[in-house]
């Protein structure tokens, strides 16, 4: 059960400087950690103009979480990231399910082409086509 | 109609292609519309839009890729339905939970002006 992936999407006040915001994102994923969550991926894409005003701010510091953990873990970190102050907007994504689905999917596609491939040159086996 | 007919792209609807055209060159579908060449009026020829994430093979449509996503959403932020950017339905459905969640943090707008 615990092999969920998270993304932990964050927008933090544009008015902090760099360190506290590193310090907010350090502050996340140690809430995340605590409750047995392992960080995968941090990125922190700087500072971006929102597509609309967030609380009075047409800017904000975006910090992307990739942690692997438990529902309940992100129920934890949810209920810090609203009452933290720096933190205007966040959003928390399950992503392993779809992504595992799309590797699926390839994993598939390349199957196919395979096929596809050793039927060119061979008369068209119908019968064998079907069985399959 | 035999399984192979069934394959994707063929499914040509207005098309004239399929049947008399055929292989050679493909691209001659302005012609010929149910065998009546010539005269009367001619409807126009559209190029039948084929679904972008299945052309580029992709299977997760992820909402921060604004870029991608972008594409298929205009500038006032209204996603526009299937018919206008061609994508299939489970593409389709993939890329609204990805504008929604853009939307939500502020990576694409609700509604602009």
């Amino acid at each position: 059960m615990s092999d969920r992936i998270y993304d932990i999407l964050f927008i933090a006040d544009p008015n902090l400087g760099e360190p506290e915001v590193d310090a907010l994102a350090a502050q996340v994923q140690g809430l995340a950690e605590k409750d047995g969550g392992k960080l995968q991926k941090m990125e922190k894409w700087g500072k971006k103009r929102l597509a609309y005003d967030v609380r009075r701010h047409r800017e904000g510091y975006y910090v992307l979480l990739v942690v692997e953990g438990t529902g309940a873990m992100v129920k934890e970190v949810e209920r810090r990231l609203k009452v933290t102050d720096g933190i205007i907007r966040y959003l928390t994504v399950r992503v392993d399910e779809e992504l595992r689905k799309a590797e699926r999917r390839k994993a598939q596609r390349a199957l196919g082409e395979e096929k596809r491939r050793g039927r060119v040159g061979h008369a068209p086996a119908r019968d064998a086509e079907v069985q399959q | 109609m035999s399984s192979q007919g069934m394959n994707g792209d063929s499914r040509s609807f207005g098309r004239p292609s399929g049947r008399s055209g055929g292989g050679a060159g493909g691209g001659a579908g302005a012609k010929g519309r149910d065998g009546k060449d010539g005269g009367g009026k001619r409807y126009f020829f559209r190029r039948r839009k084929v679904c972008k994430f299945c052309a580029d093979k992709i299977d997760y449509v992820d909402y921060k890729d604004v870029k991608l996503i972008s594409q298929f959403v205009p500038e006032r932020g209204k996603i526009l339905p299937r018919r206008m950017f061609g994508t299939c339905a489970e593409h389709q459905r993939k890329l609204t939970v990805a504008v929604n969640r853009a939307r939500h943090i502020a990576l694409l707008p609700y509604a602009a002006d």
